[in-house]
């Protein structure tokens, strides 16, 4: 008896085991064929007849909100189809992550699994644009890239010549400073006078000891300027050989992020933390802030709302130095099988004169078609109340004939994110200027082992 | 030759239980083997390679023998060699926070258990002790991160009541990085520690304790005396599993400094540090060997604490 039932428990276990085992096996063993089917599918139905059926799922690839409002509000989604966002922070790369896990994998998953369109920045898009995994959109019919800027064409495009993707915006960098601090500052707060007495670094670092002296910061974080000066920088971070540059333009800006630091003109702080958003609003004590239509429309969100921010008490101007910073492009994935869905959402968010028009008017977008963006730095009758009635689209039409695609690599947004990190504790005065250096290099080898550091 | 029918015979009479015992242990054997040794041993031999990726294109695997050993006892510009560094860095923080752990933990357990203060409410404080053990430590963390920040809560009190002028950044100072982290894993696991302790010291038979004070023992005496010898296989057994935990720390200071661990890379655990190697980059050759040196110091501590443990019995 005793026997019999050990032998039953024994028995039950085994079995136990192989049922995990088996759960483990049936979906993956019944999948492959249904993939397999799937795939098939799509070519007799193309050979036969027009592409009439594609995917009912239209899966995007995010790091933040901003293109989805866009989407959501003006792009009509045919119908049946379900778009499928996928968002995760960009900070520390994790975006960057979540999307190369997904694109390497994108071979291996059913097609409503697949990505269909991904968004990437100026600082990583390389990285997308020269790989197997992003497509021609030409030949998916996105052809009239004549009213864009040709570096967003130029930036999306591979060493051949391919173009990959569009970028629904243009973005030249200005400075936005706070009218009432430049008003006491420097006496005026009319953009063109302010201009004059910014338009040089010398003229800023001077202003800077004035808006100390008088109780202001001139920055809000010591990483305020660094993409004015990096963007103007001879050299790549990265040389062709593989070799970390720094080239004299951010030696500039690390100089300049110590003695700013040194002189208590800026706080030290992430840019994109809690304490550098807090100085924008009407309580802050901040004058200037650096970035193109996406940064006070979108990250500059807080200083929007009327009970904390001090809207209409901005405006723009071009600053020290002429610079882009960043911007989003949207990238067509390598087996979507939504491409014509692909390339209505591509061809809208550049050639829909409507859809521009509203970017502009509701969303304070400077967009990537030049016409609609003439039509409005034109219009007498245009004014961003957020900028205290401004007309921004005057003032980004000017700087965006300065902007140039390149030193750009693969890496920027590490090398970015971990130079201002690391540098910010030796203006801290955490550590010695060799302990800052040792440590970012070491941050590098971490990441990118075939980067080679000093 | 002739005996060995017999002996067969003979051992099949008596009917061998053996086969069913190790049967029924066979699943921990065989999860043990598919989950703990096959990876352990991957990550060994992967800790001989050079494989990571770079964008999107896969660097290796290529044999490189020790070389990824021989890089982490590098010894970098200024002298220090990051992977003792950080291993200091993990001891520091672990005894920092297990120290008064411990000592509270242990102090607590005794009022509780004690019959002489005999505690009202005692379900209510040992839940409330215990609570923060339950909320998941990257939470706590962010929590922490919140609640430190230039213009979080703690500096505006400051500020409001005067203490300082200007906000204090704690987490660009050594000292307060670190403090901060200790405070965190005390809080979390000090509760924890008090029930194991106070199980342990119930288990001790309560004659002793009378016969003690009947010949006059202060309570001093009774806790070192009676109460802590008695104690001590469960005391060594929290610190030992303590002290595994406390190698592993990795989500409390990776969320409180974003994973920098700022200043000067001061706050940075071992895992911290192996885990920089898996993102973005996905080195498994450097992982793989960082993970070695971990597993080994793992096991010598242990194997220290067991030897301390065994020779007193």
């Amino acid at each position: 008896m005793k026997k019999l039932m050990a032998l039953l428990l024994a028995v039950v276990m085994v079995l136990g085991m192989c049922a995990c085992a088996a759960s483990d096996n049936t979906p993956a063993t019944t999948q492959a064929p249904a993939a397999t089917e799937k795939k098939e599918e799509p070519k007799t139905e193309a050979t036969e007849a027009a592409p009439a059926e594609e995917g009912k799922v239209f899966n995007i690839y995010a790091w933040n909100e901003e293109f989805k409002g866009f989407f959501e509000k003006y792009y009509t989604v045919p119908e049946g189809v379900t778009v499928n966002w996928i968002i995760n922070p960009s900070d520390g790369g994790v975006y960057q992550d979540k999307l190369d896990e997904a694109l390497l994998n994108q071979a291996n998953v059913a097609d409503d699994e697949k990505i269909d369109m991904f968004l990437a920045e100026a600082d990583y898009i390389l990285k997308y644009v020269d790989s197997e995994y992003t497509q021609d959109i030409t030949a998916l019919g996105v052809t009239d890239f004549s009213n864009t800027y040709t570096y967003t064409v130029q930036a999306a495009s591979d060493a051949s010549g391919v173009v990959k993707g569009v970028s629904f915006q243009c973005c030249p960098s200005a400075l936005i400073y706070r009218r009432s601090i430049a008003k006491d500052v420097l006496g005026t707060d009319d953009p063109a006078e302010v201009q004059a007495l910014l338009d040089s670094w010398d003229k800023f670092n001077a202003v800077a000891a004035d808006a100390k002296a008088k109780g202001y910061y001139m920055t809000s974080s010591e990483a305020e300027t660094f993409r004015v000066f990096s963007n103007n920088g001879e050299t790549p971070l990265v040389d062709g050989a593989g070799n970390l540059t720094l080239n004299d333009a951010i030696k500039a800006w690390q100089t300049q992020a110590k003695t700013f630091s040194d002189n208590g003109y800026t706080l030290t702080c992430d840019i994109w933390s809690d304490e550098c958003t807090a100085q924008m609003f009407a309580d802050g004590k901040t004058m200037c802030y650096f970035g193109p239509a996406w940064y006070f429309n979108f990250c500059m969100g807080n200083a929007q709302d009327p009970d904390k921010g001090c809207y209409g008490d901005w405006a723009i101007c071009e600053g020290p130095q002429a610079h882009f910073w960043g911007g989003t492009w949207l990238l067509a994935a390598t087996g979507s099988d939504n491409p014509t869905m692909l390339a209505d959402i591509m061809d809208t968010f550049i050639n829909d004169e409507e859809v521009c028009s509203n970017l502009i008017q509701n969303e304070s977008q400077f967009t990537n078609n030049q016409a609609v963006n003439a039509k409005f730095a034109a219009d007498p009758e245009y004014g961003n109340a957020f900028l205290g009635g401004q007309n921004d689209v005057a003032v980004f039409v000017e700087l965006a004939k300065n902007i140039k695609f390149e030193n750009k690599t693969i890496y920027d947004q590490l090398l970015t994110e971990g130079l201002q990190g690391y540098w910010r504790e030796y203006c801290d005065g955490a550590v010695t200027e060799e302990e800052a250096m040792s440590n970012y290099y070491k941050y590098i080898n971490e990441k990118y082992p075939e980067i080679v550091t000093p | 030759m002739k005996r060995l029918p017999d002996s067969r015979k003979a051992k099949r009479k008596s009917i061998s239980y053996a086969k069913w015992g190790y049967l029924f242990i066979a699943p921990f054997f065989l999860t043990y083997a598919i989950f703990n040794l096959y990876p352990l041993i991957l990550t060994i031999y992967n800790s001989f390679f050079e494989n990571y990726r770079s964008g999107l294109k896969q660097v290796g695997p290529n044999f490189v023998g020790l070389a990824n050993y021989v890089k982490l006892f590098t010894p970098d510009a200024n002298g220090t060699i990051d992977i003792l560094k950080y291993a200091g860095n993990t001891v520091v923080l672990w005894l920092g926070g297990a120290i008064p752990q411990i000592v509270i933990a242990l102090l607590l357990a005794i009022f509780f258990t004690s019959h002489r203060l005999n505690i009202r409410g005692q379900q209510f404080f040992k839940t409330v002790i215990y609570m923060p053990n339950l909320i998941m430590a990257s939470a706590f963390s962010m929590l922490f991160f919140t609640l430190f920040s230039n213009v979080g809560p703690v500096n505006q009190l400051l500020i409001q009541w005067g203490v300082v002028d200007t906000a204090i950044d704690f987490f660009s100072i050594k000292i307060t990085v670190r403090s901060l982290i200790c405070l965190m894993n005390f809080l979390l696991w000090f509760g924890n520690t008090t029930i194991l302790l106070m199980a342990g010291i119930m288990g001790i038979d309560q004659n002793l304790f009378e016969a003690a004070e009947i010949d006059g023992a202060g309570s001093i005496q009774v806790f070192f005396k009676v109460t802590l010898p008695l104690l001590m296989p469960i005391l060594v057994y929290t610190i030992i599993t303590a002290l595994i935990g406390g190698l592993q720390m990795f989500d409390v200071p990776q969320v409180l400094t974003n994973g920098a661990g700022t200043p000067n890379r001061s706050s940075m655990t071992l895992i911290m540090y192996l885990n920089n190697y898996l993102r973005t980059s996905k080195n498994y050759g450097m992982a793989g060997a960082i993970s070695v040196i971990i597993f080994i110091i793992t096991g010598l501590l242990s194997l220290m604490v067991y030897r301390s443990l065994t020779k007193k019995d």
